[in-house]
């Protein structure tokens, strides 16, 4: 599949970006996650306040391809701090990135709403602990805004 | 005007009268407990650091309201649940459905004597993405990394996020070799799910 080059300059550049969030499960775990390492940056962990973030490489991108579904991102490493905000409650966290991720690409259009709130397309995945503190695990996906910390 | 964070603090603190305080505000389902009292909260926790408010693990014994929890990275956890405390498991559940063996993940307020005050508790929930390896009327077989997830349908209880679609019991709209997150209840020291949400991004 032939693939765009990212667009100039990414969104998340000079403001804020809207996008879907999920939450995922690293470091040492249960169940299915229990095949989980500790994520790209070898530190990530499901209790702290983490995230993936779809740009942190070459090899990340190449993955992930958010361009694909028409958004491009700036490169973010290990560390990173963004903050992550429910545009359904405005309820907010601040994260680091500790991981590669989400494949925005398979993704690509989806769109999650609350009310007559909507974003498109996966741009960040949290940890549990990171997820917890702006929505229930139990409602799996998300529309928030990203910000840098 | 207290939170409910203040009220469930105050129910471990206060014995049988703070219990009472909180069962006045009832038992909220997950997302009614974190869209009433989740927002602007100043963050205590230094970003990429543990929370202290947060514990995973599976529940090794359970006495009273107590849940006592061997985390993954062996770190025990002492979880108290009120009635205040949401419960899910594939769905919002009372105390009684919490069993040893059980994985969770359990937000609340750490007490100084290091007990988790509870505030939502999940049950064995799991949220992994894959492919669609196979499908029948009653099993969806998914690929995550590379490991066969055999995951159930649920009457009553499983439903399909087609993007922005309403939540629809139908799941026939699925397609074998397409990508999607399945959010749902793990059986323990298995490798199958119970279904609640497969979300599918068209």
């Amino acid at each position: 599949m032939a693939r765009s080059t990212p667009t100039d300059p990414p969104i998340d550049l000079l403001a804020p970006v809207q996008g879907e969030v999920s939450w995922f499960c690293c470091g040492t775990a249960w169940g299915p996650c229990s095949s989980t390492g500790k994520g790209a940056c070898g530190t990530c962990n499901s209790g702290s306040l983490q995230h993936a973030w779809p740009n942190t490489s070459d090899a990340c991108w190449a993955i992930t391809r958010p361009d694909s579904c028409g958004v491009s991102l700036t490169r973010r490493t290990c560390g990173f701090r963004h903050r992550i905000t429910a545009l359904c409650t405005g309820a907010s966290v601040v994260t680091a990135i500790a991981d590669c991720g989400p494949q925005t690409d398979l993704f690509c259009g989806e769109r999650s709403c609350c009310g007559a709130t909507c974003a498109s397309n996966r741009l960040i995945d949290l940890t549990p602990a990171a997820y917890t503190q702006i929505a229930s695990l139990s409602s799996g996906l998300r529309p928030v805004e990203i910000s840098t910390a | 005007m207290r939170s409910r964070r203040d009220v469930l603090k105050s129910a471990v603190l206060g014995g049988g009268a703070g219990v009472v305080a909180a069962t006045a505000l009832g038992s909220l389902g997950p997302e009614a407990a974190f869209a009433a009292q989740k927002s602007f909260a100043t963050q205590q926790v230094e970003p990429g650091a543990p929370d202290p408010n947060f514990a995973e693990g599976r529940i090794r014994s359970i006495k009273d309201n107590t849940l006592l929890v061997l985390g993954s990275n062996m770190v025990f956890h002492t979880i108290r649940v009120v009635d205040g405390t949401s419960l899910w498991k594939l769905g919002p559940v009372p105390f009684d459905q919490a069993k040893p063996g059980d994985g969770l993940y359990a937000r609340g307020v750490l007490m100084p004597d290091g007990i988790l005050a509870a505030e939502a508790v999940w049950l064995n929930i799991v949220n992994i993405k894959g492919h669609i390896r196979n499908i029948t009327s009653q099993t969806i077989h998914l690929d995550h990394n590379g490991q066969d997830v055999l995951c159930h349908v649920v009457a009553g209880k499983s439903v399909a996020v087609h993007s922005e679609s309403p939540p629809t019991a139908d799941l026939s709209m699925l397609k074998v070799s397409q990508h999607v997150q399945i959010m749902g209840a793990w059986r323990p020291d298995t490798n199958e799910v119970d279904i609640a949400t497969v979300f599918s991004p068209h």
